[in-house]
């Protein structure tokens, strides 16, 4: 398990644990985290997911390819040079205990 | 492991006419279900529709056989997979992202949306679905695509034509020939502006297709556009219909809406509510499995949004039209990379500027006989009148 911490716009705080493997996105969807809509499923079509990476997790995460960059820019909240879409971030062990931020508005 | 029942009691005019009362009987005792009249392996379960959704290799869009190619004069994204798909769509995409929706646009929605709302007559019954529904979303499409200069009735005519001849499964001639003269004056419409919108880039999807680095070939940029016209006027067209019906046939709710500006739940619920597009097919490419049956390679399935977004396990009361729900994990837009592309327009459109545009404008606006209002539709639905009193 991995401990994921999602930190909506107003400030309140949701702890979970997910799957090894799964994604940052597929996780809050299945846990009903709100404010992570990701609504295409993590095909990278939507831009609903999008999510800030905290400063501290920063270097752990990695780093965004084109076609992220390419659905990101359309997203409806700023984005950030911590923005990420949270359906192209996988959980793996050394992520426990992982951080991110969430956007005001999704669409 | 058996195949799913075959049925062949339910028809396709009961569909058309209302298919809730079945849906609701499938999910509970049939939910993978061989349906004889549609040719197509029903799902109505909302479990099952996602799962098909989400696995796009082991269901295909792709359908080299469908009567989609000869009504659009090409093999179009819609019926594609995988990178040739991906392709295809993010040359559109730029056009269509929530940002580009709500700060480049959104003053030029508002003002269409003002224009086609402003002309309606005061303390007259009109009927909304002719009047505004089906024009305002013919306009605001012509825009985002960048063929402004089509009018509104034209843009309603082709998109009805393509889906006519996309639908049309008995391959008779006449759907064809008509959907043939459709093409014929879109494509002379995008041949004449295409050198204006390369000269003169404007953020449309046309011209961001035009002008991109590395463009798709001219004749997917014009599939595109015809997809985006067969697929983009109905929906937000039935959208607000649906929705408008909701709230006035439940003002305790619309009241509430009202106070709290809650046009984008109003919206949400209402695409759930009756979802514009009801169903879509996928083919199967591997024999697999579905909720404990066998579904044999080479079958066509079909994912039943419109029951999916009823199903009892998520929705309490799914039937009805409840706008302040806790959840609202609707699949109206559908799921993986066939999500809807114009889901952000949509939301903006509809959900934001036009239902608080129009209620803003006629705050004692009231549907004087909601028997009046005829429903129709097994693939797109949504109701095809809506007489409204304007005070």
């Amino acid at each position: 398990m991995v401990k994921v911490t999602y930190i909506a716009h107003d400030g309140s705080q949701t702890d979970i644990d997910a799957d090894e493997g799964d994604t940052v996105m597929h996780a809050a969807v299945s846990q009903d985290v709100d404010g992570i809509v990701g609504e295409c499923g993590g095909a990278m079509m939507c831009a609903t997911c999008h999510c800030y990476v905290d400063a501290a997790w920063a270097d752990r995460v990695g780093t965004r390819d084109r076609s992220e960059e390419d659905m990101l820019d359309g997203a409806a909240s700023e984005v950030t040079e911590r923005s990420r879409l949270s359906c192209q971030i996988k959980l793996t062990s050394d992520l426990d205990g992982l951080v991110v931020h969430l956007p005001e508005e999704q669409f | 492991m058996a195949l799913a029942p075959l049925d062949d009691t339910i028809t396709l005019a009961q569909l058309t006419t209302d298919p809730y009362p079945i849906y609701r009987r499938l999910r509970a005792q049939s939910p993978v279900l061989r349906v004889a009249s549609a040719q197509r392996t029903f799902l109505t379960t909302a479990e099952l529709t996602k799962q098909v959704k989400d696995a796009p290799d082991l269901f295909s869009s792709n359908d080299p056989n469908t009567p989609m190619k000869p009504a659009f004069r090409a093999h179009t994204l819609m019926r594609k997979d995988g990178e040739e798909h991906m392709r295809e769509r993010k040359a559109m995409m730029p056009a269509l992202t929530p940002k580009k929706i709500n700060t480049d646009w959104g003053p030029l929605y508002q003002e269409l949306a003002e224009e086609y709302v402003g002309r309606l007559p005061r303390g007259e019954t009109v009927d909304l679905f002719t009047d505004l529904c089906g024009p305002l979303a013919a306009r605001i499409l012509a825009n985002v695509l960048g063929i402004p200069e089509a009018s509104d009735a034209e843009m309603q005519r082709w998109s009805q034509h393509l889906i006519d001849g996309a639908g049309n499964f008995g391959w008779k001639p006449e759907p064809f020939a008509i959907s043939d003269k459709a093409n014929d004056e879109m494509d002379a419409l995008f041949a004449e502006l295409r050198e204006k919108r390369i000269a003169q880039p404007d953020g449309s999807a046309y011209s961001v297709m035009l002008t991109a680095e590395d463009p798709i070939p001219m004749s997917q940029i014009w599939a595109n556009i015809k997809i985006a016209i067969g697929g983009g006027i109905n929906e937000p067209r039935d959208a607000l219909a649906t929705i408008l019906y909701g709230l006035l046939t439940n003002p305790d709710q619309l009241a509430q809406v009202r106070a709290q500006e809650a046009w984008g739940k109003a919206f949400e619920e209402g695409v759930r509510w009756v979802a514009p597009i009801q169903a879509s097919s996928r083919l199967v490419t591997e024999d697999t499995e579905l909720g404990g049956f066998e579904i044999p390679k080479g079958d066509t399935v079909m994912t039943i949004q419109a029951s999916a977004n009823r199903d009892e396990s998520l929705y309490e009361n799914g039937e009805d039209y409840i706008v302040f729900r806790d959840k609202n994990p609707h699949q109206a837009f559908g799921n993986g990379p066939h999500h809807c592309a114009g889901a952000h327009i949509a939301r903006r459109t509809v959900g934001k500027i036009i239902l608080p545009l129009l209620f803003d404008r006629f705050p004692d606006m009231r549907l004087p006989d909601p028997s009046q209002v005829l429903w129709r539709g097994f693939g797109f639905r949504g109701p095809i009148n809506l007489p409204v009193t304007l005070n």
